[in-house]
Formats: structure tokens, C-alpha cells, sequence
């Protein structure tokens, strides 16, 4: 036992003897006062006690009583003589007034002397503390995943990747017909894989990127590439590239690509618009269930070149539905281009043949 | 691994390339198109001589009616007019109508012959696109057949540009209404689509109802009160000629309709409290019950192709369409929705059919599929009822009664867009429209 135990043990004892022992060791109560008394007459006896009786009460009890519900004709409430007034004693004239000090002192009520000379200077403001910046960190703290917990108490090479997983590690039993009994057959299986020690989340590095990865801008003009002397790498590239390319050149019968950037999508979209603001539909036509799609080939100032809009292919609808369907494509670019579509020039190579589909499916009343 | 490199990467690239190189021209998809009128300018047409020069204004205004009033086209006042059109033969200065927004120019040329001849003829030109639209057109006839003439000037131009046809040069043959609603006197009459040449058929003696014109115009058949009971008269018009079309006693016959072929007539009869459908061939006079259920089956109307019939039935419970084969046969109920159906007619372009819908205190005009679906109610009012197809399929005119009782029956027209409902001005109340097929 220490000795903050022995301590306490007798700090306890104390307080538990102290509490039944206590009053035995009160002190003596303090000796009786002697004060003298002199004789007083009954008069001055009644003189000192008659202003500080107390009015008298009326103690009737009767009158308390509620009345006989049998009186028909109550009488009336006899009326009570006032109770007498009390009797303020006068104050004792013998008594004289103490005394009131000649010279009371006020010193105490003085105003306090004003100091020296008051300098009307701003007071200097103390600039606040600053808060310590806090910025924003470059990268979110991701969760990150934990990493096994499990440590082996020895380094233990990796098993087969087709190797069961399992606590105790076992070789495969095979049948090798020799034996006369027939043994279960077992499969192969290897511990877990395990590290050779524990990695905590702080330690572990972070999968996540060190910077937000931006799309980068688009390159205005791509670099044609020099052709290089055929190797097996670039054998291989190029075989590649041609399965990539096979479906998109399936798809379309023109093989010469364009080069330059295409338009991106607002520029796509001003230009559906432009158009779409003038092609007329009349949802109660037969000729609104028809979709044309029809081709154009624009000047650098985006007008149609000679006026000429051009049917490609159409779907739906009889061929004078398709007529009109594609009179009314027509109009609709002839009559919007105005002083020419709103196209990038710089882009001319991209835009210069367009083919526009029609489809009112979206409009058709149905 | 280095070949798994080398293919990823040659993937990469080659989806990187759309990014940079374009095959073939840059193509678009326009699905948002406007709905609006067409403009179009109607200049005076030119009068060849001077007994022309007043039918070459009629004539010309009457084609922007009858174009501006299918709400399809918008009319460009003269005043807007940068150049005129002072010859038939003079090229068109397509720039001038271009600065005014005219999508369609219509020319034409008026000349009145001494022996009472009058001529015809009209240019259309797409002004954007710089060239005539179809060739050259020439009407001939009388003088008093000119608002034809016009007619038929602008359902050309009509089916020129919207690749259907026309119906201006048609006729309607209605119920003509006088006099207070507790006496009313009705007869029948029939006027052009737009109201002008008026002329009465019938005198008010007897009370008139149903009027329904033959596939080529030339004979009605309606329902009289003219015995005391309804019985179904066969008028032809050139001759207002009429017959009855059955007499059977104790029976009462009404709702007849003509089949396509002219021939074949469909029509109500009741007897003994039923009433069924029934079928007669008019060169024959055969006839054939169609229904026979204990309900009421009324008001038949065959498909275009004449091999269905709809009709209105309650033998639901509630008055509903039921289309059936032309030789009769179970029918196939079409409207599920909710309140009453009736007096259907099939289009003649044969995809939808028109019906008076009851509803909630409401009388709706409405069209449905065939098969009862993609219902769309195109009016609403105190009472719409009784629709009649144009000959192109495009308009629907019906009765409409105003409340009250001074309330007045009038006609009514409506696109099967629900758009530019409008009035038809009658000289006097009016009920009941058939719209006649094209004239010849």
C-alpha cells in the first residue's frame, strides 16, 4: 500500500469518529448574562403595553355561521360597530432626540480630484489578431482504403495466383493410383498473402491525383507527322488504328476527312437554330410524319452557293409529301441565311458542305 | 505487353481523331421547326381587258380568303408591295418580294371575252427559291361562275404548296334556321364552304335534320318529319327532285349516310322501341340489318375505303363508338373515355375519326385514331355537335348552340390542329353541315 492509501485511510477514520464523537467535544455553552431588573407599578406596566396591543377581535362565532336556508325573510345584518381605531403611541416625549453630528463628515462625498491635463489623442487601436489563413487544399482528402491488417510473423512469399487461399497451407493431394486406398481428393491452398508490417492510413500514399486534371485546350492545327521507316512497333500501331478506324469509315461513303477543327457545339447549335427559326411545320400535314435530309454547299460568307439545296435522302411519306417536305427544308435555309449562316471562318474547311436532316417527329401532333 | 501498350494507345489516338478530322460533310439534325402561317403576297390580278379590271381584284382576294382563312398562309397587304405586277408575262423581280418575307407569290391574269367568256389564269412562284412553283394554270367558264374560278385557283396553290388537296371549290348543304326557339323553322340549304350562293331546298313546312351529301355531290339524303314520323329522303340536287328512301309502317328511319361507292346507304330504323342499323343498296333497293342488339344503335358512318362502319351505341350502358365491318359483325368498341360519344365520322383521309363528346356539362367537338386511341377534344362550349369533314380531311365544321333561350345555332369550322376555329356567316341560324366533296 502506498501512502496516499494510509492517507485516506485515516483521513476517513477522523471524519467517521468526528461524526459519532462529535458533540461530545462540544464546547461548555457560554455563561448566562446578568442583567438587573428594577420594580415597575402596574400604570407603567400598562402605560408601556397599551400601544402595542393589538385591536381587539370580535370573536362571535355566531355571526360567522351561514343562515337558516329555512328563514323566508332574512333579517337584516345588524350592523357591527366599528372597530376601533387604533391607537398610535406617541412617541416618548422624555425620550430625547439623539444628537445629530455637528460636522458630519463627507469627505467620502466629495468628488474625486480631477487629474492632471486630459489629452484629447485618439487611442491607438491595437490591430486585432490575425486569423492564420486557411487555405484550401489542392486536393480533397479522399478516403483512402485501409490496408491489411494482418502481419505474419514471418515474410511469406506470395502463393500461385490459382491457388486457394487458406489458413493453413497444403500441398495438393493427388491420385496416384499406387495406393489401395482411395484417398479424398484435396485441393492445393496457400496462406494469405501478407506484408511484413502494418502500413496506417497516414502512411499509406494517396492514389488520388496531386492536381485536378484539366481538359487541356484544343491544338488549332494538327502536325502532320512525317512517315518513319516501318518497324515492327509501328506495324502494330498501324494495324490498330485501322481496326479502331473500320467502323466510322463503314459508315460514311465519303472517304476524304477534313482537316482543321470542327465546329464545337454552341457553334453547331447556332446554327440548327438559325435555321430551325425558319423551317415552317404544319403539324396537320401529312408531309409532318416525312424526314428529309438535304445538302448544301456554302461560300466563305456562309451563303448557299447558287441558291442550290440539294435532296439527299428522305423517309416516310409519299414522293409528293416528300416534295413538300423538301421544299419547305429549302425554304427554310434559302430564307434564314440572310447575309450568310453564323459560322467561324476560320472553320470554312468544316462547314462548307453541310447536310441538314429535317425531322419533324417531335412536332407532330398526335 | 508492350503490344497491349502499343493497341491502347493506337485506340486512344484513333478516338482522338473525330476531334480533328472530319469525314464527309458536317451534318446537323433539325428537330424544332416554327408554326406559323405562311406569307404570301396576292397582287390584283392582271385584267386583260377593261371589262376585267373589276373580277381581276375580286378574283385575286377571294384566292388570299380562301388561303389566309385556312390559317395555314398570311396575306401581305398590297401596301407592302415594292414592285407590282403590271404584266402576266414579265419575269418577277424575286428580291422585291424577298425584302417583304413573301415565301409565295401568286400572278394571275383576268380577261373577260365578248361572248361572255371569262379566262383565268395564275402563276405560283416560291420567291426564295427563285423559280415557279408547278406551271402555269388556265380556267375558263362564265362570268358568274368566277368565285369558282377563284376557288379553284387557290386549291391549287393550296395543294402546290402543302402537298394535299384543296378544299375551297366544295359546297356545304346544311339545316338553315328562323324564328324563335320554341318554333322554329328549319329547312334545308346549301351554299358554298364559304357561305356565298346561298340557295334553299326544302320550305320550312315540315322539320328537316341530317342532310348528308352523295360522294359526288349531286344527291342528299336527309330525314323529314313531313309524314309526322322521320322518314329519309333522297334529293337530288340538280332538280331538287326527292323521293322517299323507305316507308315501312310503324317504323321510323333517320341517320342515313352514304357509302363511297354511291351506292350502299347506311341508316337507323327504329321498331318497336329498338333501333338498329341497317343497310340498303340503292340501285336494288335491298336491304340489310347490320345490328341487332336491344340497345340503340345509330348514326353510321363508313371508312373511306367503305369496309367499316362506326357507329354510336349505348349498349354499355353509356353512349359509346363501336366500329364494325361494312357487312355487319360483332363490334369493337373505340372510345373508353370518360362521358358520352357520339355522331362519329370517318375522315376521308381514313386516319381519324370525328365525334361529339358530352362531358362534365360540356359538349366538345374531338377526333381519335381509328382504334379509339390518341383522343384529342378540339372545341368546348354550351353545345358543339354534328361534325362534318372537309374533302381534304383537314377541317371539321360543326354546330354550335349558344345558351338560352334566344340562343342561336350557327356554323362552325375548326383545323384538326384545334387552331383558327372561326364562324361561317350564314344569312340566318344554321345546323347540321355535310360538306360535299370537291366539284369537277
Amino acid at each position: 500500500m502506498n501512502a496516499g492509501q494510509y492517507i485516506s485511510g485515516v483521513a476517513h477514520i477522523g471524519l467517521i469518529g468526528w461524526a459519532l464523537l462529535g458533540g461530545t467535544f462540544k464546547p461548555a455553552p457560554e455563561p448566562f448574562e446578568v442583567t438587573e431588573v428594577s420594580m415597575i407599578s402596574s400604570e407603567e406596566f400598562d402605560a408601556m403595553t397599551a400601544p402595542t396591543e393589538a385591536p381587539s377581535l370580535d370573536t362571535d362565532l355566531a355571526a360567522l355561521t351561514p343562515p337558516d336556508p329555512e328563514v323566508t325573510e332574512p333579517e337584516p345584518p345588524q350592523a357591527e360597530a366599528p372597530d376601533p381605531a387604533p391607537v398610535i403611541a406617541e412617541p416618548d416625549a422624555a425620550a430625547p432626540p439623539p444628537e445629530p453630528e455637528e460636522t458630519p463628515d463627507v469627505a467620502a462625498l466629495l468628488p474625486p480630484e480631477p487629474p492632471g491635463e486630459i489629452e484629447d489623442v485618439a487611442p491607438v487601436l491595437v490591430p486585432p489578431v490575425e486569423a492564420p489563413v486557411t487555405t484550401a487544399p489542392d486536393i480533397s482528402d479522399r478516403p483512402q482504403t485501409r490496408p491489411t491488417t494482418r502481419v505474419a510473423p514471418e515474410p511469406v512469399a506470395p502463393p500461385d495466383p490459382d491457388v486457394k487461399i487458406d489458413d493453413i497451407a497444403q500441398e495438393e493431394a493427388v491420385d496416384d493410383g499406387a495406393a489401395d486406398i482411395q484417398r479424398e481428393q484435396q485441393e492445393q491452398t496457400a496462406e494469405e498473402e501478407a506484408a511484413t508490417e502494418i502500413v496506417t492510413e497516414a502512411e499509406a500514399s494517396s492514389s488520388a491525383p496531386s492536381t485536378s486534371v484539366r481538359p487541356r485546350t484544343r491544338p488549332t492545327q494538327v502536325a502532320r507527322t512525317e512517315p518513319e521507316p516501318d518497324t515492327g512497333t509501328k506495324k502494330a500501331v498501324n494495324e490498330a488504328l485501322a481496326q479502331a478506324l473500320a467502323g466510322g469509315q463503314a459508315e460514311t461513303e465519303t472517304p476524304a476527312r477534313l482537316s482543321g477543327p470542327r465546329l464545337n457545339f454552341s457553334e453547331k447549335e447556332a446554327l440548327r437554330v438559325a435555321v430551325g427559326s425558319c423551317w415552317v411545320v404544319d403539324p396537320g400535314a401529312r408531309s409532318s410524319s416525312v424526314t428529309v435530309t438535304v445538302a448544301v454547299t456554302l461560300d466563305r460568307n456562309g451563303l448557299v452557293e447558287g441558291n442550290v439545296v440539294r435532296l439527299v435522302s428522305s423517309e416516310g411519306g409519299t414522293d409528293e409529301m416528300v416534295e413538300v417536305a423538301f421544299r419547305k427544308a429549302r425554304r427554310a435555309i434559302l430564307r434564314c441565311q440572310k447575309q450568310g449562316f453564323p459560322l467561324p471562318p476560320e472553320k470554312y474547311e468544316q462547314w462548307r458542305e453541310i447536310e441538314m436532316t429535317f425531322n419533324p417527329e417531335k412536332m407532330r401532333i398526335k | 505487353m508492350m503490344m497491349r501498350i502499343l493497341t491502347l494507345l493506337a485506340a486512344f489516338v484513333a478516338l482522338s481523331l473525330p476531334m480533328t478530322v472530319q469525314a464527309g460533310p458536317l451534318r446537323i439534325e433539325i428537330t424544332e421547326g416554327v408554326i406559323e402561317p405562311l406569307p404570301f403576297a396576292a397582287p390584283d390580278f392582271v385584267a386583260e381587258s377593261g371589262a376585267a379590271r373589276q373580277l381581276a381584284q375580286d378574283l385575286a382576294q377571294v384566292v388570299a380568303d380562301d388561303l389566309a382563312g385556312t390559317g395555314l398562309f398570311r396575306q401581305i397587304p398590297d401596301s407592302a408591295f415594292i414592285s407590282q405586277i403590271s404584266s402576266f408575262s414579265s419575269p418577277v423581280q424575286f428580291a422585291d418580294w424577298k425584302a417583304i418575307n413573301a415565301q409565295a407569290l401568286i400572278t394571275g391574269a383576268v380577261d373577260l371575252k365578248p361572248g361572255g367568256r371569262l379566262v383565268v389564269k395564275f402563276r405560283l412562284y416560291d420567291v426564295f427559291a427563285g423559280q415557279e412553283l408547278g406551271s402555269g394554270l388556265q380556267f375558263a367558264g362564265t362570268r358568274e361562275g368566277w368565285r369558282r374560278m377563284a376557288h379553284k385557283v387557290a386549291d391549287t396553290v393550296y395543294s402546290r404548296i402543302t402537298g394535299e388537296g384543296g378544299y375551297f371549290d366544295s359546297r356545304v348543304v346544311y339545316v338553315a334556321e328562323t324564328g324563335p326557339k320554341g318554333d322554329r323553322k328549319k329547312r334545308l340549304a346549301i351554299m358554298d364552304y364559304d357561305g356565298a350562293n346561298v340557295q334553299y331546298l326544302t320550305d320550312s313546312s315540315s322539320i328537316v335534320l341530317a342532310p348528308r351529301f352523295s360522294p359526288t355531290g349531286d344527291r342528299i339524303l336527309y330525314t323529314s318529319y313531313e309524314t309526322g314520323f322521320p322518314r329519309i329522303y333522297l334529293l337530288d340536287v340538280a332538280s331538287v327532285r326527292r323521293r322517299v328512301l323507305e316507308e315501312q309502317d310503324g317504323t321510323m328511319s333517320f341517320a342515313p349516310r352514304f357509302g363511297p361507292d354511291g351506292q350502299a346507304v347506311v341508316y337507323s330504323v327504329t321498331r318497336g322501341g329498338n333501333t338498329d342499323i341497317y343497310r340498303m343498296n340503292l340501285a336494288t333497293g335491298q336491304t340489310r340489318r347490320l345490328t341487332s342488339a336491344p340497345s340503340i344503335e345509330t348514326a353510321p358512318s363508313f371508312s373511306p375505303d367503305g369496309s367499316k362502319i362506326v357507329f354510336e351505341s349505348d349498349r354499355s350502358g353509356t353512349q359509346q363508338l363501336y366500329v364494325m365491318d361494312a357487312q355487319g359483325g360483332e363490334p369493337r368498341r373505340i372510345s373508353f373515355g370518360q362521358g358520352r360519344y357520339g355522331t362519329p365520322v370517318w375522315s376521308p383521309r381514313g386516319d381519324l375519326i370525328a365525334f361529339t363528346k358530352q362531358s362534365k356539362g360540356r359538349f366538345h367537338i374531338g377526333v381519335m385514331r381509328t382504334d379509339g386511341s390518341e383522343e384529342r377534344l378540339l372545341t368546348a362550349s354550351f353545345l358543339d355537335e354534328g361534325p362534318t369533314w372537309s374533302p381534304n380531311g383537314r377541317v371539321i365544321m360543326f354546330t354550335r348552340e349558344t345558351q338560352g333561350a334566344g340562343g342561336q345555332s350557327s356554323l362552325y369550322s375548326v383545323d384538326i390542329t384545334g387552331r383558327n376555329l372561326k364562324r361561317l356567316k350564314t344569312e340566318s341560324g344554321a345546323s347540321d353541315p355535310a360538306w360535299s366533296p370537291l366539284q369537277n
